[in-house]
């Protein structure tokens, strides 16, 4: 057990370092100094001393070096300002949209496995409709329609995403219905509110809730697939997605604009799946991986 | 299980006109109608079209007509393979996605057939020491692929072996042949051998773990009737998993054909959403979502012949995957 309680902390750190990026890259990586003096001349400079959006195109698609350590794009923006602020965005996006996917799959996995009969068939004849989609292309049939955006991606990934948690709620609200203490909860006269609130809920939640990491790492991949496309939130915004999508015309050259967003997209996908396995407690699991 | 047949067809056609209702229903609440987004497609933006000939057009096309009337048309229409005419080029839809399709086939049934090929053994040999080193590295592997995403997973290749090493085209076209598919096909696989090496992995660990698999050691079966038998009774499960691999191998496909500027439907359909040829759109939406459902179908319907018991249970969900 403790094994299992080392391996939960350290992927809990490995992937609490994201959000944390994500909510410092204004600090680390800005072109103002974090202390100036009197005259105006820098103190103290920030890490990273680069605007995401500071066009420099005396600069343009420098290799890495002292100044840049990660090199500029083709408008002379530095990559790890543009990195950095990029975890932002697809953090943002994949929290957002896993969040309101597992709350849809728990609302109606809840209404099905509660109501039963002709609402559970209605929503379980949803929900083959929406998995008989795949869901990039379900999400990219929907950006041809609204206008590009950041929150146009994340609710179309969410209504992609919520399948998943439905059933796993559905299920478990079917089977704790009918016990002895949800019974004997009812002869005493708990109200249906009560009963699925204090009684169900609890014990149908958990497992749905435990798979947060596993969607939060496909939307984040939905989203920068669709960024790739050129259908996720619009320039100037710093996306790894889009980023990887101007350097694909730029290569063989600029290798430095493909390697970091690649990369920062793999490790928060992998942080993600790495803390869904250590929350189940069981690796190889193959069906949660199928999301 | 005649039974179970007819009503997992049933199930396949209702899902399939729910996918038909969802999408024409994203048709008509759409902002702007068909008349005005060919009036804009068509031409020149700058030029404005008067309201008598978008009324018109709304007549020559029906679109005045009840909804009702109109999702009755179009459903037949669609059922004939008839989508109407790209709003781009004016060729009928069904002909620019024929013309697409091959190469998205080639594509994907070459890069499964070798993910089967190098997965199942690599799977039933980590299976064969669950822990040992083997089965750690693949696994860890396999974790790895997982998580990159298809398109980062081709442009990496595409750096190495067409950037650096200069044995591979950057842009695939009539001149480079065939070499323009390797990469492209060595991404899908990659992107796909993670799924079927872990999940054959976790089956025949099962199935070897097994009092039969114990039994039979114990009568003197060496390893090869051993994992015969531990492949047999997973038939089922690799009958599901192959369905559930259908949905991520389309949405990769869409991706890698963009990566590597390859001309099939992923690519066309990337296309189509940016020039908002919506009749290409919709007719490449209902197709994946047909193959889907075939691909869903055809596993259920071999995870019953394996095992009846599937068949038997009421409450079975398609689509579901059990390992």
């Amino acid at each position: 057990m403790t094994g299992a309680r080392a391996a939960l902390r350290r992927a809990g750190i490995a992937f609490a370092l994201f959000p944390l990026l994500a909510l410092l890259a204004p600090l680390i990586a800005r072109e103002k100094p974090w202390i100036t003096g009197r005259a105006g001349e820098t103190i103290l400079s920030a890490p990273v001393p680069f605007d995401p959006d500071g066009v420099d195109l005396d600069r343009r698609l420098t290799p890495p070096g002292r100044r840049h350590l990660l090199g500029t794009d083709e408008l002379g923006r530095d990559v790890l300002a543009r990195v950095l602020h990029g975890a932002r965005l697809s953090f943002a996006a994949g929290l957002l949209a896993s969040a309101l996917a597992l709350g849809l799959g728990a609302a109606l996995g809840t209404l099905a496995g509660w109501a039963g009969g002709r609402t559970d068939r209605a929503v379980l004849l949803v929900l083959q409709i929406v998995q008989a989609l795949p869901a990039l292309v379900l999400v990219i049939a929907g950006a041809a329609f609204l206008r590009p955006s950041f929150l146009v991606a994340a609710l179309l990934i969410a209504l992609t995403g919520w399948t998943d948690a439905a059933r796993l709620v559905r299920a478990g609200t079917q089977r704790l219905r009918n016990q002895a203490f949800v019974d004997a909860a009812r002869a005493s006269g708990a109200s249906d509110a009560r009963l699925l609130f204090v009684h169900v809920l609890p014990h149908a939640l958990p497992p749905a809730l435990a798979t947060l990491p596993y969607v939060l790492g496909s939307a984040v991949l939905t989203e920068a697939g669709l960024s790739f496309l050129g259908l996720g939130a619009p320039p100037p915004a710093a996306s790894w997605g889009r980023a990887l999508a101007e350097a694909r015309n730029l290569l063989p050259d600029a290798w430095w604009c493909v390697l970091p967003p690649g990369f920062a997209l793999f490790l928060l996908v992998f942080t993600a799946r790495r803390l869904g396995d250590a929350f189940l407690g069981r690796r190889g699991d193959v069906q949660s991986r199928l999301a | 299980m005649l039974r179970f047949l007819l009503r997992r067809v049933a199930s396949a056609l209702m899902t399939l006109l729910g996918v038909l209702a969802l999408v024409f229903g994203l048709v008509t609440a759409a902002p702007g109608d068909a008349a005005s987004l060919a009036a804009r497609a068509g031409g020149n933006r700058a030029v404005p079209v008067s309201p008598e000939a978008l009324a018109a057009f709304r007549h020559l096309y029906g679109l005045d007509r009840p909804v009702a009337e109109r999702f009755v048309t179009w459903t037949l229409r669609a059922l004939r393979l008839d989508f109407g005419r790209s709003l781009v080029d004016g060729q009928p839809v069904a002909d620019r996605v024929a013309r697409a399709l091959p190469t998205t086939l080639a594509l994907n049934i070459a890069a499964l057939l070798l993910a089967c090929l190098v997965g199942v053994p690599l799977g039933v040999a980590a299976a064969r020491r669950p822990g040992g080193r083997l089965d750690r590295i693949s696994g860890f592997v396999c974790d790895a692929l997982f998580s990159t995403p298809s398109f980062v997973l081709g442009l990496l290749l595409l750096l190495v072996f067409s950037g650096w090493l200069r044995v591979t085209p950057l842009f695939a076209d009539a001149e480079t042949g065939l070499r323009g598919f390797v990469l492209p096909v060595v991404t899908l696989t990659l992107a796909s051998l993670a799924l079927v090496a872990r999940f054959v992995r976790v089956c025949v660990a099962a199935a070897l773990a097994d009092p039969a698999a114990l039994a039979g050691r114990a009568r003197g079966e060496g390893p090869p009737a051993e994992i015969g038998r531990a492949l047999r009774r997973s038939a089922a499960s690799f009958a599901a998993m192959g369905a559930a691999l259908v949905p991520a191998v389309v949405s990769g496909s869409i991706l890698v054909e963009r990566v590597f500027s390859l001309p099939g439907a992923g690519g066309l359909l990337a296309e189509a959403v940016f020039a908002r040829d919506l009749p290409t759109v919709l007719a490449l939406t209902l197709l994946s979502a047909a193959v889907v459902v075939a691909a869903s179908l055809a596993g259920d319907l071999v995870t019953a012949a394996f095992d009846p018991r599937t068949a038997d249970a009421d409450e079975a969900l398609p689509g579901g995957v059990t390992p």
